[in-house]
């Protein structure tokens, strides 16, 4: 038999939401634990460091680092390390064609709420290096 | 230490994509004939089934246990379905050993099933498995599963000098072993250089270092071992059935390369059995990708830290002392996703009790492992099988 489905989800991003909203606008909100001072972009909700649910937000700048980059049918994507943050993010790259090894956030251009990064051709001067 | 938990008998319908107009119904019922005849029960001998199946999309039904022990005639029996994305089979053995060995059940039968192949289109999965990761952020950007894998094996061959000509030595010799396996999707005579020359998915993998969306079916049947049929004698048992979590962003481990959750999975599951990777003759390992073999045994440590070289002095070749996926694991037998595991199990136990179908262990081991992870070795399942 042939059969359709179609669904159209509304998920709330809950206690989220602060980072998918940055996000939307380009922008690169990470939360930080006051416990341990571990910074986590992607945002969590509780430390994935040690585990405690003290967290506040902070703003990064939205520069990265590429650390392993891969080229698919299904697009380009990257492991980065966004400066000031102590975890890695995976992205999309919004310029597959430049093969850079630094870039900056890009707001989502096909309405789902991913994490693009466009790649710059030289070292942003407050990349931190971390 | 798991000491009353036998396995009784199992059977496979074949890993492959169905075009003959069967349904993952057909295929479960085969599965579950087989596994009975294999063990001399009937269904009314069996008090439990524990199912797998990795997605409701992918069967286009929701609860499945019900509707399967309705299929397979087993009438009033207890039944659950258990997920876990790519480990979901062998996590449902786990919870029939659970069942088994805390006297919930006496004799439990497993059933993994998945129509991957036939169902949806190949991108329609490939979106799917986009979200077995954190939907959220990794599955918003599109990443699919290949380029994730594609970059934990690139964090792999920095740290450990692995190359692509190691991952495509897997995936030939996988394919290799799939030749004896009648119930294998993909038993083929390749070369080192058709997989390098086969087109780019994810640089560094290409087309042949990947695993095939496979349909299929598997069971098995556990039993107490006082509870095992009077013939036929001479069972497997199980030693241990351990799983354990990595983090389920990429970027959020220490070595994005280095499955960390498998080494605790492992390491657990030796000290369980009261064994040392050096007491494992042969394994069942995860290989959704070449490469992820590679980790997977990094992982296991069933090299003494020596992964890389092992790879290449042949030690998991079918001549060497461990023999891996002589069965021709995902990337040659196949990967109807709920099965893969329960056929892992059943690949073990069988060449550990000498009647294995496809290609046998040159000298049959006291101990087997098999491995099977969800995600980017996310959730990892790991058992231990003794010999008769």
């Amino acid at each position: 038999m042939k059969h359709q489905l179609k669904l159209d989800y509304t998920i709330p991003f809950g206690g989220l939401q602060p980072y998918f909203d940055a996000l939307h606008d380009g922008k690169a909100l990470a939360s930080a634990c006051n416990s341990c001072g571990s910074v986590a972009f992607p945002a969590r909700t509780q430390c994935g460091n040690c585990r405690s649910s003290d967290m506040k937000w902070v703003r990064l700048n939205g520069t990265a680092r590429v650390l392993f980059r891969t080229d698919a049918s299904a697009g380009s994507f990257a492991l980065v390390k966004f400066d000031g943050a102590d975890t890695s993010s995976t992205v999309a790259l919004d310029n597959p064609e430049n093969d850079a090894m630094f870039g900056t956030i890009v707001a989502p251009k096909d309405g789902a709420p991913g994490l693009w990064l466009t790649l710059v051709d030289t070292e942003n001067e407050e990349h931190d290096g971390r | 230490m798991i000491s009353n938990v036998s396995f009784a008998g199992g059977a496979m319908a074949p890993f492959n994509r169905r075009k003959d107009g069967s349904s993952f119904r057909d295929w479960a019922r085969a599965a579950v004939q087989g596994a009975l005849d294999d063990a001399n029960l009937e269904v009314s001998d069996i008090d439990a089934l524990v199912v797998a199946s990795e997605s409701d999309f992918f069967t286009m039904q929701l609860n499945p246990a019900a509707l399967l022990a309705d299929e397979c005639g087993l009438v009033g029996v207890a039944a659950k379905r258990v997920e876990g994305g790519g480990a979901s089979g062998h996590l449902a053995v786990h919870a029939g050993v659970a069942e088994v060995a805390s006297g919930m059940a006496r004799r439990v039968l497993v059933l993994g099933v998945e129509p991957s192949a036939s169902h949806l289109k190949g991108t329609d999965v490939g979106a799917l498995y986009g979200l077995s990761f954190d939907a959220w952020t990794d599955g918003m950007t599109g990443i699919d599963s290949t380029s994730l894998y594609a970059l934990s094996a690139q964090a792999f061959m920095a740290r450990t000098g692995a190359t692509v000509a190691d991952f495509a030595r897997i995936a030939v010799r996988n394919r290799a072993h799939a030749c004896a396996n009648a119930n294998a999707h993909l038993p083929l005579d390749i070369s080192l250089d058709e997989v390098t020359a086969s087109p780019v998915v994810a640089s560094p993998y290409r087309r042949l270092d990947c695993s095939p969306l496979s349909d299929g079916a598997a069971a098995i049947i556990l039993a107490r071992t006082s509870d095992l049929p009077a013939r036929p004698q001479g069972r497997a048992r199980f030693r241990a059935a351990v799983s354990a979590v990595d983090t389920v962003r990429l970027g959020e481990r220490s070595d994005p390369g280095f499955f960390a959750g498998k080494q605790r999975a492992a390491q657990r599951a030796y000290a369980a059995a009261g064994v040392t990777a050096a007491d494992i003759g042969m394994a069942e390992v995860y290989d959704s990708y070449s490469g992820a073999q590679l980790q997977s045994l990094e992982a296991l440590g069933l090299a003494n830290g020596q992964t890389i070289a092992a790879e290449r002095e042949d030690v998991f070749s079918a001549q060497g002392a461990v023999p891996v996926n002589l069965s021709g694991g995902l990337l040659g037998q196949g990967a109807p996703v709920g099965a893969t595991g329960v056929a892992q199990v059943l690949s073990a136990a069988l060449q550990l009790e000498g009647r294995y179908f496809g290609q046998q262990v040159a000298n049959a081991p006291r101990f087997a492992l098999v491995d099977t992870h969800g995600g980017i070795a996310t959730l990892n399942a790991v058992s231990i099988l003794e010999a008769p």
